[in-house]
């Protein structure tokens, strides 16, 4: 195993460097083969235009064993119908091990500061045997035993794999009855009644099989990828978790099965500041929709009132990758969402009650993102200044429409889109400064966001159709101060994913930030919270509203560092906003 | 891989300077790069044909020595139309370039570099070609709005508004001018205006309604008026609005390919222009005789047009081409079923189901037939798996509960609308149905006229009265045994029947009315007929 040496920097003259701005070295630096994660995706591309081609691969960034850092999955792609293997465009390397991957982070914190990024393939001793069409992951420890769990969509299966805690996983789709057959992509955990137990949405996109495929050409009759309005979409699922190991669909029960289109992503949040988890599904050329909990096992969809539902322009979009955050630090959770080359990236900025006006236009993400088909995106601070900045990651669907007739078998290929936020609502395109690594183009799909050397910033794994994976590790914002937070339920620890943290800063600034692992597309974040301090190193005061409502408060919570809060050791306060 | 045929641009740059003296200053430049087929192996064989004809014609015209600089740009122009049409987007880039080197002055080369660009999402560039388009043709309403709709990508209000302002005094009349800056008020949160101008755009183009509604819900909306921002959502729908552009229709009509003519007649059906469309796809099927697609889209546009025997005709021929192209089964199914050919219904909308398992249009029009073959017990098995496929459709568990009805089991057929009326809250016609087998159900365990009278005063109190209504309240009033109220309410039925014009409806009422003046219930809940999906 090859690995890297990443030296502690000079943490108070480089933070006054990016402070300043910009600077010469890249903002993030791909890391992948040094540091051992070698995985090549495979999309069982054979030259039929096979739509469940250009969709995946999602990956996740989960502590799966324990150790304080972030491992790595990635699903994987096989053959599609009868197609044998020789006839793949692309071969895989190894034939023989078409599944999904886990990779084990051996991150080495030395006294020094300097940290060694080596990662271990451990998928045949794990027992995690995704077998499948692989689409995407989700995470989140479903049984409460501290020990995250890993639920793996698929194009015709998906499976729920328990963690054993141990090191090793068990496929208990079956017995746990998550079985959801049919097309998924995005999935979330999320505690949608906040009895303390995670409750799990499946996103599925289309109705779809390789014997039914229809094929599709371009205005010249050139072959093509099919866009999805030529297939039915299929309903989402939401099941309810029973706590004894077993889950209930309850779609139809919670209202949410007589309206759904084909679902890519998934983001849950308090999007009407209430208290209650809500779901918004990001759907392909439909309205999306916003299931706002009515506190009573129901949801309601809001989207198209809300403003929510379709673009500026009154008209559905793809809507591939979607995230919820504060980027405006006013207090409620804002929506960005990616689309097809010539849509333009959305903007929903929400009023704090759920509304939304869509500000692509005004805040400069519309003329940015027209260039990309974006899929994985999430709000980061990259720069650790504060301010949610916002990344996506990009590659076309449409042969015709990228490659102008190109033979290259799979041209679909462009860079990503790194947007920074100016404070005051606008956004800068600064993916040309950021790094080689952006603008190197490839067809990314999901994308998962994480400090996974634990240096306090945000870095990045991109899942790449029919490539490489890549490990985008910032460089930058560890040079400014931050403050990590782990948010843990008593004993077994368990990330409560739908916290919301206030941070109250010593200049008098608020910043409000979520736990949370979903979101982007097809692939699950980093459950813990960081937030950028700037230049502050005054240690801030921490208010946490856990999921059952409970708040509670840390004050001088040290930064530049992880810090973990356990729900029951704060100190009580008492907050009137929502039931 | 094939050759690539390359064009040398030099040789026009050496021309175009030998007769610089008598050219104007622009035409004396070069065009940059060159221009090449791409690979075209995957094209269809029109397109190829097409594409080397006009690369020949562009090569004789360019080799000319008499050729002026304006017919050359013309030739790459046309060059580069051809290939915008096909989507070869590098290479029609390079042509409009060179054509609008050689010929500064002519406003479609920009316009259409413009319009490449915006499919590329190049707003830049976009904005830079449609503002050289105006610079040549200040007064062109089109390109005005254009403009403005890219300036609005790029976030410069104030630049579309002048523009689309500029537009609207050129053509006063212009609905695109007027929703586009609505859309530009909208963005600068001055509401006023854009209710102002969407409005007017809505007086405007009654037929881009849709499409304006939702802005205008989006500005009432920040107004606070709800009520008047939930009416226009109910109203909006699909579509986008631009303004009349000759070139691009131009462009868009070059194409010799079976899939061009078949999204253009793809647009015509749309448009509910049933001959344009029909001649199109006959166009493509000039070129593409065994295309599935383009037959069934051809049946499509007979049938709409009222032509079911040809109609009929290209499904078959759909179905000859291949054999298991689900959508020409599920239309002469269709086709069948209309025609009271249930036989034929039956097998082609199986074999729709059997190739797709999920096509539940095809699985729902099977269901109906097998109900009206009599054959309700199969119906109800599809109708339930439509509703499992997909519970947005009203029209299974509707299905599913006449089936139980037919098979007389009335229990079922409660508790299934019981279950519906939660399930789509808002969809009347389960409640209606229930108050029919609650009033009047041959089965007397079902029967409960208490129940029915407590639906129907709720009914009363939210619904306009109707010949359904007053139907289903003089059953109610007949089970309770008040058959005098029942009489009142059944004339007022009938009365309201004839009043729209419905007769046979009417006649059917008044036999149920003897049964009443006889003191006689009704215990039939209802015919077939009489079951609406009210929306």
């Amino acid at each position: 195993m090859l690995a890297i040496a990443l030296a502690a920097a000079c943490r108070d003259g480089q933070r006054r460097a990016a402070a300043d701005g910009l600077d010469a070295q890249p903002w993030f630096v791909d890391v992948a083969s040094e540091s051992g994660l070698t995985f090549t995706h495979f999309n069982g591309m054979s030259g039929e235009f096979l739509y469940p081609e250009i969709m995946p691969p999602g990956v996740a960034l989960f502590d799966y064993d324990n150790d304080g850092d972030l491992d790595v999955f990635i699903v994987q792609g096989r053959m599609l119908g009868a197609t044998p293997l020789e006839q793949a465009r692309f071969p895989p390397r190894d034939p023989s091990s078409l599944k999904g991957r886990l990779f084990r982070n051996d991150l080495r914190v030395e006294a020094n500061g300097t940290r060694t990024l080596r990662f271990t393939d451990v998928t045949e001793q794990s027992g995690v045997n995704a077998a499948g069409y692989g689409m995407g992951a989700a995470t989140g420890d479903f049984n409460n035993d501290g020990c995250v769990d890993l639920y793996v969509t698929g194009l015709q299966m998906s499976q729920l794999f328990r963690n054993n805690c141990d090191g090793t996983f068990a496929d208990v789709t079956k017995e746990s009855r998550t079985e959801s057959p049919g097309w998924s992509v995005s999935a979330s955990f999320v505690d949608v009644d906040r009895d303390g137990w995670l409750d799990l949405f499946v996103g599925h996109y289309l109705n779809y099989s390789v014997d039914a495929n229809i094929h599709c050409f371009g205005l010249a009759a050139v072959p093509d990828y099919c866009p999805p309005h030529v297939y039915t979409p299929q309903r989402s699922t939401l099941f309810h978790n029973n706590r004894d190991g077993t889950f209930t669909d309850v779609t139809a029960a919670a209202g949410l099965a007589t309206e759904f289109g084909p679902t890519l992503g998934v983001a849950t949040a308090d999007f009407n500041g209430d208290g209650w988890i809500d779901i918004y599904q990001a759907n392909d050329g439909q309205p999306n929709q916003l299931w706002i909990n009515q506190r009573d096992g129901t949801f309601r969809n809001t989207a198209l009132l809300a403003g929510a539902a379709l673009g500026a322009d009154g008209q559905a979009k793809s809507s591939m990758g979607v995230d919820a955050g504060d980027f405006d630090n006013d207090g409620d959770e804002d929506l960005a969402i990616t689309e097809l080359v010539g849509q333009g990236a959305d903007l929903y900025v929400n009023n704090g009650s759920g509304v939304f006006e869509e500000r692509s236009i005004q805040a400069g993400v519309r003329q940015a993102s027209l260039r990309f088909t974006g899929f994985g995106a999430a709000w980061l601070d990259v720069d650790n200044d504060g301010w949610l900045d916002l990344l996506m990651v990009n590659g076309a669907v449409s042969q015709n429409r990228a490659g102008s007739g190109r033979d290259e078998g799979f041209a679909l290929q462009q860079p990503k889109l790194l947007l920074h936020n100016l404070r005051n609502g606008r956004f800068e395109d600064l993916t040309a400064s950021a790094g080689q690594v952006l603008r190197t183009p490839e067809v990314s799909r999901g994308a998962a966001f994480g400090d996974i050397d634990n240096d306090g910033d945000i870095d990045v794994i991109v899942g790449n159709a029919s490539g490489p994976v890549r490990l985008l590790l910032n460089t930058i914002g560890q040079r400014s101060h931050w403050l990590g937070l782990r948010l843990v339920s008593a004993r077994p620890a368990r990330d409560l994913v739908g916290a919301r943290v206030t941070v109250f800063r010593g200049d008098g600034s608020t910043i409000w930030r979520r736990a949370r692992a979903d979101g982007s597309y097809a692939s699950a974040n980093d459950p813990r919270v960081l937030v950028g301090l700037g230049d502050s190193t005054t240690a801030p005061r921490v208010r946490v509203q856990w999921p059952d409502r409970r708040v509670e408060e840390w004050t001088n919570v040290v930064v530049d560092r992880y810090t973990t809060l356990t729900a029951g050791t704060g100190t009580s306060v008492t907050e009137r906003s929502g039931t | 891989m094939k050759p690539r045929l390359f064009l040398l641009v030099p040789a026009v740059a050496v021309f175009a300077a030998a007769t610089a003296c008598s050219r104007p200053r622009g035409a004396e430049r070069a065009a940059p790069g060159s221009v090449s087929l791409p690979d075209l192996s995957r094209a269809s064989e029109s397109v190829k044909a097409q594409l080397r004809d006009s690369y020949a014609s562009l090569t004789r015209t360019i080799g000319a020595q008499n050729a002026t600089p304006s017919e050359r740009a013309a030739a790459y122009g046309r060059m580069g139309m051809l290939f915008m049409a096909a989507e070869y987007r590098d290479e029609a880039e390079r042509c409009f370039v060179a054509a609008q080197a050689l010929a500064p002055d002519d406003a479609r080369w920009p316009h259409y570099l413009a319009h490449l660009y915006r499919a590329q999402g190049d707003a830049e560039k976009s904005v830079a070609s449609f503002e050289r388009a105006r610079a040549l043709k200040p007064d062109d309403a089109t390109t005005l709005i254009w403009l403005g709709e890219a300036y609005l990508d790029q976030g410069r209000l104030d630049a579309a508004a002048a523009a689309l302002e500029q537009a609207l005094v050129k053509q006063p009349q212009s609905a695109a001018a007027s929703f586009w800056l609505g859309r530009v008020s909208l963005a600068r949160h001055d509401y006023a205006r854009a209710i102002g101008e969407l409005e007017r755009a809505l007086a405007l183009d009654r037929a881009a309604a849709p499409v304006i509604h939702y802005q205008l819900a989006m500005a009432y909306r920040q107004t606070g008026d709800l009520t008047r921002a939930d009416q226009h959502l109910r109203q909006r729908g699909p579509g986008e609005i631009h303004p009349p552009d000759p070139l691009m229709q131009e462009l868009e009509s070059v194409l010799n390919s079976a899939v061009a003519y078949e999204v253009r007649g793809a647009r015509a059906l749309e448009a509910h222009d049933w001959t344009a469309a029909g001649a199109l796809f006959r166009r493509g099927l000039e070129l593409a005789p065994n295309d599935p697609s383009l037959h069934h889209k051809l049946g499509t546009a007979l049938v709409m047009g009222g032509d079911a025997r040809g109609a009929a005709a290209e499904f078959d021929a759909a179905l000859r081409s291949s054999p298991t192209f689900v959508k020409a089964h599920y239309s002469l199914g269709v086709l069948m079923g209309s025609s009271g050919r249930l036989d034929k219904a039956i097998e082609h909308l199986s074999a729709a189901v059997k190739q797709d398992p999920n096509y539940v249009e095809a699985r729902l029009r099977l269901a109906d037939v097998l109900r009206g073959a009599g054959r309700p017990a199969d119906a109800i098995a599809q109708y339930e798996q439509v509703e499992r496929l997909d519970a947005r459709s009203i029209e299974a568990p509707l299905g599913s509960v006449l089936a139980l009805a037919a098979l007389e089991r009335y229990g079922a057929a409660r508790d299934r609308l019981t279950q519906a009326m939660k399930q789509y809250p808002t969809h009347p016609v389960f409640v209606h149905l229930l108050v029919r087998l609650l009033a009047a159900a041959p089965d007397d365990r079902v029967r409960d006229g208490r129940a029915a009278e407590a639906l129907m005063r709720d009914l009363l109190a939210h619904e306009e009265r109707t010949s359904d209504i007053d139907e289903m309240m003089a059953m109610t009033m007949a089970e309770e045994g008040q058959f005098g109220e029942a009489v009142t309410w059944q004339r007022e039925a009938m009365a309201a029947a004839e009043h729209a014009g419905r007769h046979d409806r009417a006649q059917r009422l008044a036999q149920m009315l003897s049964r009443y003046e006889r003191r006689q219930p009704c215990r039939t809940p209802w015919s077939d007929d009489d079951v609406q999906i009210i929306p």
